[in-house]
């Protein structure tokens, strides 16, 4: 079955450029306080970060690197303890009304809602924003249709796979058409197949709607495939390395899996990931790759 | 469902009844015979009716005081739940708020039902009024405690996939809080059911000149222990109509469960 036409380009003059806003965090540091033993954990430790208009970027790191904390902090749920995180100058947390339909999320797991169907599921931000009945049905089945699930609109998620289910959670994302889309761990309850196939999906519904989208992700083939950048996470945030992936040639996307596995492990980064071409240049640091020290 | 398996929920559908109705005609028999035994043991002839005796009870109940009772309980349950929820909505948004209230609402719960009716009878010279308030004191709370509960037993996960998409409070509510506690609302409403019915009883019998309890004072006055069986079963079967009542509701809210 042909896939729906996708749905016509969002207006977007939600942003002053009528395109999603540059993401910047300066000194970013977001400390927690342990419930039981009040000890103080460094979630997040002085953190700079830049991330453009229409950006892919892949957020890659080891479990409790701070990736989690960096996204609620993105998402408006958490606030910093220190320095600043803003998007177009606004801070997610500070102004959290503001970005009503201009942040989208798609977790880990589906979360959708038992008690609605897949379309009732899909619509529910299109709700929020207040927009009328008949457009919320008619963009929640588009994205749906898009999604491959034509045919499924109508039934709940405990009747659908779990493939099904976060499709559904990507379709009320995307009918959102928001200006940032981020993606926590989306793929990461999937089979390879089913997980390759959505990543595919989602990235191309990200350049078609003209989002900025920053993906969390401890895979690193899943990183390497996904986007513009690369950008990895040491602990508490630490930026071990930030990698432009068009600057290293595919054939070799394996020296840079191993370069990224080795800067992980160590907790430094990498000397290879200094010059993806070995063969030009080898003391001048390329342009794509930044350490920070 | 395969063939096998509607073949077994059919067997077991018929079995149920069936072992019920054994049960009841044990039981039935054991007491007719008493019944005829009763002197022999020197039972006073009172004390165990025969069926027949209980039949003709049951045969003089009066509509009226059943229509009485079930309107207090049903009314006074209704304003228990719009109470308890809202309060309990109040107390959801409003940390100090539920510090204040909740040692009270712990008071009031332990409080006996018996204590309630004899405040009633000495604070309220209004009949209704005593009952009303008797019910919705006891019943209020248990749907407070439940609702708060259930609320604050959403999901997580769910909670933060809301609000990462910037509902209003209304909004939050109506669309994830509300949806998700219905289950537990069911679960709330059978149990005070239960209660307002064993509730209503006792507060008719001490202090009310109508209704199902007041009947069941009468009939102990005459000594009539038919009476008092007949509208025992009548206190019953009312209870089961209630829950079926409520049971079919829940089954066509929560059709998306099945």
């Amino acid at each position: 079955m042909r896939p729906a036409p996708p749905p016509t380009p969002p207006h977007k003059g939600k942003g002053s450029s009528g395109g999603p806003p540059p993401i910047e965090a300066r000194g970013l540091r977001k400390v927690f306080r342990q419930a039981t033993s009040g000890q103080a954990v460094v979630a997040i430790d002085r953190l700079d970060l830049d991330i453009a208009p229409r950006e892919v970027v892949a957020i890659v790191g080891q479990t409790g690197c701070g990736k989690s904390t960096f996204f609620d902090l993105m998402i408006g749920l958490e606030a910093p303890s220190e320095g600043t995180l803003t998007i177009g100058g606004r801070s997610p947390h500070g102004n959290f009304d503001f970005f009503r339909g201009r942040i989208a999320t798609v977790f880990q797991q589906d979360r959708l809602l038992p008690w609605r169907s897949a379309l009732d599921n899909a619509r529910l931000p299109l709700e929020l924003i207040g927009l009328p009945e008949d457009q919320q049905r008619e963009r929640a089945l588009a994205w749906l249709n898009r999604l491959g699930l034509g045919n499924f609109t109508n039934a709940y998620p405990h009747e659908l796979s779990g493939g099904m289910r976060q499709r559904v959670a990507i379709a009320r994302a995307f009918a959102v058409e928001p200006d940032i889309l981020l993606a926590d761990e989306a793929f990461g309850h999937l089979d390879e197949v089913t997980a390759a196939e959505l990543r595919e999906t989602f990235l191309k519904l990200a350049r078609e709607c003209g989002s900025t989208a920053i993906l969390i992700t401890h895979q690193l083939e899943e990183a390497i495939g996904v986007g513009d950048r690369i950008v990895v996470f040491g602990k508490s945030a630490k930026l071990l390395a930030d990698i432009h992936v068009k600057t290293w040639p595919k054939s070799k996307y394996g020296v840079l899996r191993e370069a990224i596995q080795a800067t992980l492990q160590s907790n430094r980064p990498d000397p290879r990931l200094h010059d993806p071409r070995p063969a030009v240049g080898k003391n001048k640091p390329r342009k794509g790759a930044r350490l920070s020290k | 469902m395969t063939s096998t398996e509607e073949q077994r929920g059919a067997v077991i559908d018929l079995n149920f009844p069936r072992q019920t109705l054994v049960s009841l005609l044990v039981f039935a028999v054991c007491w007719e015979a008493l019944s005829h035994a009763a002197p022999y043991f020197g039972i006073p002839p009172f004390a165990i009716p025969s069926f027949v005796k209980i039949a003709q009870a049951i045969a003089h109940i009066t509509p009226v005081d059943i229509a009485v009772t079930l309107a207090r309980v049903i009314g006074a349950l209704i304003a228990s739940f719009v109470l308890g929820v809202s309060l309990a909505m109040a107390m959801y948004r409003s940390a100090t708020l539920d510090n204040y209230l909740h040692p009270m609402i712990r008071i009031l719960m332990a409080v006996p039902v018996v204590s309630w009716i004899l405040f009633a009878v000495l604070w309220f010279p209004g009949v209704e009024f005593r009952i009303g308030f008797v019910l919705v004191v006891v019943c209020g709370p248990v749907f407070l405690v439940d609702t708060l509960d259930a609320m604050r037993g959403v999901p997580r996960e769910l909670r933060q996939m809301m609000q990462s998409f910037r509902p209003t409070t209304l909004q939050y509510f109506r669309k994830l809080i509300l949806p998700a506690i219905v289950p537990t609302i069911f679960t709330s409403w059978k149990v005070n059911i239960s209660l307002a019915i064993r509730v209503v009883t006792i507060a008719e019998l001490v202090g009310a000149v109508t209704g199902i309890g007041h009947q069941l004072s009468v009939a102990q006055e005459l000594f009539s222990v038919s009476d008092v069986f007949a509208w025992t079963i009548v206190l019953v079967a009312l209870l089961f109509l209630l829950e079926a009542l409520v049971a079919r509701v829940e089954a066509r809210l929560l059709r998306w469960r099945t």
